[in-house]
């Protein structure tokens, strides 16, 4: 019987006209549309991952498509690394790593050489990790691992290079006052960890001044070593015989290093309360934060859920649709909630608004904080969150570069050790999440009357709203308002009220 | 003798090898029905398909008055349509209708505001406090519609279907010559992007016209008057552009975007919305017969539009001399230099993009002399080559290094040029900068969505195919070419300048305490002039100097004195500097 209804309808869409047939077959609505069913299986890393004989742990993927190879290779330490009073040590050493030339190859010589081969060659330490990349034609291959080989064990550090990266470093110092994006930047940081953490402990002229070649052969000599380091290459090679050349690569090792420390946590509470920075610029810069937590909390995916509706989903989720699409109020507003890798990390809330329209804002913002708090969420903002999560999983693996860099990445902070199913249980985590998960993750998280908010802009401004909503900034946290003075550049140390003028 | 020649058969064997054999992109081209265009590039790599389409209207098809109109689009696209966004069409259109009318009576307002702006009675049309009490009235009652009218709403439905689909990295962006849509949806969800984007397309709806003009403002605030040089580089690019479209700013006038009407934005929609103005392309994992009977199924449904979208008519102007620009930001110190040039596809953009690799980058010729050494007169510099739809310049950016002033900076920008206007550059030199960008072609087909934005980049200033013969005309250039457009172009009367210096205090930068003392206006002047004595290598002409201002600091009006006083300390003090560090054999 069922078959004989199916043969009827195709027998009933061959006799319809085409043109007829194409008319009606766009529907009314997009739910009216069928689609067929596709499962994602996100790459696994058993499927690229080996030990190479030096004992580095390297994840490989073949990609024939392009004559391109890209080799990133990822180390244990950054600017925590610092010793007090070397603050920039780690930065300058990254940088001139790939800059500075090598024993046997000029500075100016190696970068013809690169340049030539159309090779990009890059290194850096960050907060966390250091960072050593080449991409380059297939056919260079050999001469680039050789390059890479020198610039790992015998780089030169060429002094007039190292001079020129500080005259470089300093000019960027003289302008940490100059953009309220980096002003906020910098002071949320300050709120958010404390001065005394190594994320706020920033170079100074003096630090840079006394930062000798010595001391970056030293930290050279130190930690960049094999047993701090983890690979990632994809292109066009065949896997064996990248094995092979990156055995070659970190074989026998001319001198002995450390391994590096674990990065430290912050051992600080944050401030409730509102802290101005006055600066003359006719938007205010708002950032409302709250202790946040591990990416391996068991209920982080539940928080990650409650952020996305509250306000880290685009214009679906409530501060965008509110702020920006009902108001109008700013461009871009919405909430992050990152889950930390080495510590909690905060949940922040953020917006730029016109000045006289700022506290109005974050009046709405602290609103729709406690609304998520104290209602439910809907069915449909809940199962909006979870298929943008689950679908858009693909779009993380890409690129064979992007696949490698997602699985090394997962090794080297940790949690390839602790949860090596985190992807391929990805999807079903999230879709495990409840009405009621996100309630619990929401009353847990999001403490509104304890919010340190963070505003850069034009004081007087700020402080006199539009009368339309005089909202006041002074009432808006538990807290006090607190002038926080800008920074001098050169030393970090806060200026006189007065010379900010 | 024969190792020699050896040697330079090696050279040349160098030299001549063939560049890596670019890449070539196989596209299908398709034509609909209603005259729009289609390009399908099908590719396996990722279970995706990214989508788009660029509409060929851009700021410089507007005029002054309604500037930024075309970014503005860029919003209210997404804003539904009759099926998307509200739940009762034609209660949404009586609201929407109403809303109109008073908005009208608001504009009345708004004229007896900017006449009193102009007759000095209030001082910013914009500051709450100015408005008429008659347009707060109105503001009340067009305030109560867009509460009503927000029942109706199904709010952000557009982003939301796309959203609860599993799409991800929707987005739009204008510039002077296109305004592009882009998406990337699951491999399984081509018809979905059919479906939305043939949807909006057909009939938009501008919901919410005048709030999301406000957030475009903010917009503005964001990216152009909250930042350190925002302002001074619209001013630059206006006065760089003088007499051509591209002169105002994409994100438009301060005083445009809040006048602009609903009707200016359905008139001009009408016009370059068109189907027959568009391009789609889709690049990913998809069967392209399926995809062209879909499009033709879903954008075949929409009208060619009545009139052609008028024809540009506007050519540059010739530019007579040379344009200056001199501000002062919380900014370091630096300077730009721009030369008028040529637009895409002109025969002379290719040498010119060889041109400005050869200055770019640390191995190029800018940075080797005047980054690196003891002569360097700048912490960093770049050079870049653009062609626009229309019309192109050269860009020479260069951030001035501590102690110099931004005239030394802009110096030894001309010299370097002036070298490659008279020398042709070396064959070794000429093939690194064309390798890198055959390296380039690959790096550039790595993930399909850069596909599509270069694609729809491309065929947005007239014809995608760009994206592979590009490439080869690159190859083709000659030393003698690029000799050529330097001689031709990067003239002094073709070129504007800016030079940015650091405003006084304002950053809490480190300065001089003596500048404290010295009037306000006269402090770049005073602050240039110390940092050429700072640089000052000769003590004769400093003693000259110090005798000739001490002569005449009798005669000096009082104002002028702080300022003397200042140079003439500094003076000596960089003289004894010098007397102490000179060698003792010298004399």
């Amino acid at each position: 019987m069922k078959k004989n209804i199916l043969a009827l309808a195709v027998f009933a869409a061959l006799l319809a006209s085409p043109r007829a047939d194409a008319a009606a077959a766009v529907p009314a609505k997009p739910d009216q549309l069928v689609f067929k069913p596709f499962v994602y299986v996100p790459p696994a890393a058993k499927d690229h991952r080996m030990v190479l004989k030096s004992g580095v742990v390297a994840y490989l993927a073949e990609n024939h498509e392009l004559p391109l190879v890209n080799i990133q290779i990822l180390l244990r330490g950054g600017t925590y690394l610092n010793p007090p009073g070397k603050e920039g040590l780690a930065e300058l050493t990254g940088y001139l790593l790939a800059r500075g030339g090598t024993k046997n190859r000029k500075a100016e010589d190696l970068e013809e050489r690169l340049a030539f081969l159309a090779a990009q060659l890059n290194s850096a330490y960050g907060e966390d990790r250091g960072t050593v990349s080449l991409n380059l034609l297939a056919k260079d291959l050999d001469e680039g691992l050789a390059i890479l080989r020198e610039v790992l064990t015998e780089p030169r550090f060429q002094d007039d290079k190292l001079k020129l990266r500080k005259d470089q470093t300093l000019a960027d110092m003289k302008q940490r006052n100059d953009s309220s994006a980096d002003i906020e930047r910098r002071e949320r940081s300050f709120l958010a960890y404390g001065d005394d953490f190594y994320l706020n402990r920033s170079e100074t002229k003096a630090s840079l001044d006394g930062l000798s070649r010595e001391d970056v052969v030293a930290f050279h000599r130190k930690w960049v070593d094999p047993k701090n380091m983890l690979v990632a290459a994809a292109g066009d090679f065949k896997k064996a015989e990248m094995a092979a050349k990156l055995d070659k690569l970190f074989a026998g090792w001319p001198h002995k290093g450390e391994a590096a420390p674990p990065v430290p946590k912050p051992n600080h509470v944050m401030v409730p309360g509102t802290f101005l920075v006055d600066k003359d610029v006719n938007q205010g810069r708002v950032s409302i934060m709250l202790p946040g937590l591990l990416r391996t909390d068991p209920d982080f995916f539940a928080a990650a859920i409650m952020n996305d509706i509250l306000g880290g989903g685009g214009l679906v989720s409530r501060i965008t649709n509110r702020v920006r699409s009902d108001e109008g109020l700013a461009y871009s507003a919405g909430s992050a909630l990152q889950g930390g890798i080495w510590y909690a990390g905060r949940f922040g809330a953020a917006f730029q608004s016109k000045v006289r329209t700022a506290a109005y804002a974050s009046q709405i913002v602290i609103e729709e904080m406690k609304k998520l708090r104290d209602g439910d969420v809907t069915d449909e903002e809940l199962d909006t969150a979870k298929r943008s999560f689950i679908d858009t999983l693909p779009r993380r693996f890409s690129t064979p570069v992007q696949v490698t860099g997602l699985l090394a990445d997962e090794e080297f902070t940790a949690r390839y050790a602790s949860d090596p199913g985190y992807y391929a249980k990805y999807q079903a985590n999230v879709e495990k999440v409840t009405k009621a998960d996100v309630k619990r993750q929401a009353q847990r998280l999001l403490k509104a009357e304890a919010v340190t908010l963070l505003v850069v802009g034009k004081k007087a401004d700020l402080l006199n709203p539009d009368p339309k909503h005089p909202v006041k900034f002074a009432d808006l946290t538990n807290g006090k308002l607190t002038e926080v003075p800008l920074r001098d550049p050169l030393t970090m140390q806060p200026m006189a009220a007065g010379s900010a003028k | 003798m024969k190792r020699i020649f050896l040697a330079a058969a090696a050279i040349l064997a160098v030299l001549a090898a063939p560049p890596a054999p670019s890449q070539q992109l196989k596209v299908e081209d398709h034509v609909l029905s209603n005259g729009m265009n289609l390009l399908l590039v099908p590719r396996r790599d990722e279970p995706v398909v990214s989508g788009g389409w660029v509409a060929k209207v851009g700021s410089a098809n507007e005029r002054p008055g309604i500037t930024g109109i075309s970014h503005l689009f860029e919003h209210m696209m997404f804003k539904g349509t009759e099926a998307i966004g509200t739940k009762d069409f034609a209660r949404d259109q009586k609201l929407i209708a109403e809303q109109e009318r008073v908005r009208g009576l608001m504009r009345d307002e708004e004229a007896k505001m900017r006449a009193a702006l102009r007759r000095g009675e209030i001082d910013d049309v914009a500051k709450p406090e100015n408005k008429t009490p008659r347009y707060k009235e109105l503001e009340k009652e067009f305030d109560a519609l867009v509460k009503e009218q927000r029942d109706l709403l199904v709010k952000n439905e557009f982003d939301r279907i796309y959203t609860k689909l599993g799409a991800s990295g929707m987005n739009a962006s204008t510039n002077t010559d296109l305004t592009q849509y882009f998406i990337t949806v699951p491999k399984n969800k081509l018809e979905l992007w059919m479906w939305m984007e043939s949807d909006r397309l057909k009939a938009p709806v501008f919901r919410e016209f005048y709030s999301e003009r406000d957030v475009v403002f903010e917009e503005r605030r964001l990216r152009t008057e909250s930042t350190p040089t925002g302002r001074l580089d619209e001013a630059f690019v206006e006065m760089f552009w003088h007499g051509h479209p591209y002169t105002w700013p994409v994100v438009g006038y301060p005083s445009d975007i809040p006048a602009i009407t609903k009707a200016e934005a359905d008139e001009y929609y009408a016009l370059f919305y068109a189907p027959n103005n568009i391009t789609a392309v889709l690049v990913g994992d998809f069967d392209p017969k399926e995809a062209l009977a879909m499009a033709e199924r879903y954008f075949g449904r929409i009208p060619r539009g009545k009139n052609p979208p008028p024809e540009m008519t506007i050519l540059p102007p010739k530019w007579e001399a040379e344009m200056r620009l001199n501000g002062e930001a919380d900014t370091n110190p630096q300077v730009e230099v721009d030369w008028h040039t040529v637009p895409f596809q002109n025969r002379d953009s290719y040498p010119l993009q060889v041109l400005a690799q050869l200055l770019n980058g640390r191995t190029g010729r800018l940075y080797k002399s005047m980054v690196v050494g003891d002569g360097a007169v700048a912490t960093n510099v770049t050079a870049r080559a653009i062609s626009r739809k229309y019309a192109g310049e050269f860009e020479i950016d260069a951030e001035v290094k501590d102690g110099k002033a931004p005239e030394d900076t802009e110096k030894a920008v001309y010299v370097d040029l002036e070298k490659l206007k008279k020398d042709l550059v070396p064959a070794e030199e000429l093939q690194k900068v064309k390798n890198n960008f055959a390296a380039q072609t690959f790096r550039g087909l790595q993930q399909n969505f850069f596909i599509l934005l270069q694609l729809m980049g491309n065929e947005g200033r007239g014809d995608w195919k760009e994206f592979n013969e590009g490439p080869k005309k690159i190859q083709a250039v000659t030393a003698e070419d690029v000799r050529r457009v330097a001689q031709t172009y990067l003239t002094r009367e073709n070129r504007g300048v800016a030079t940015y210096t650091r405003k006084a205090g304002a950053a809490g930068a480190p300065e001089d305490p003596g500048l404290a003392a010295v009037p306000e206006q006269m402090r770049p002047m005073v602050k240039r002039t110390l940092a050429s004595l700072a640089t000052s290598t000769d003590p004769d002409k400093l003693k000259q100097t110090i005798a000739q201002m001490e002569s005449q600091s009798a005669q000096m009006p009082p104002q002028m004195r702080p300022a003397t006083e200042l140079i003439l300390q500094k003076a000596r003090e960089r003289l004894a500097e010098l007397q102490k560090t000179a060698k003792p054999t010298e004399k």
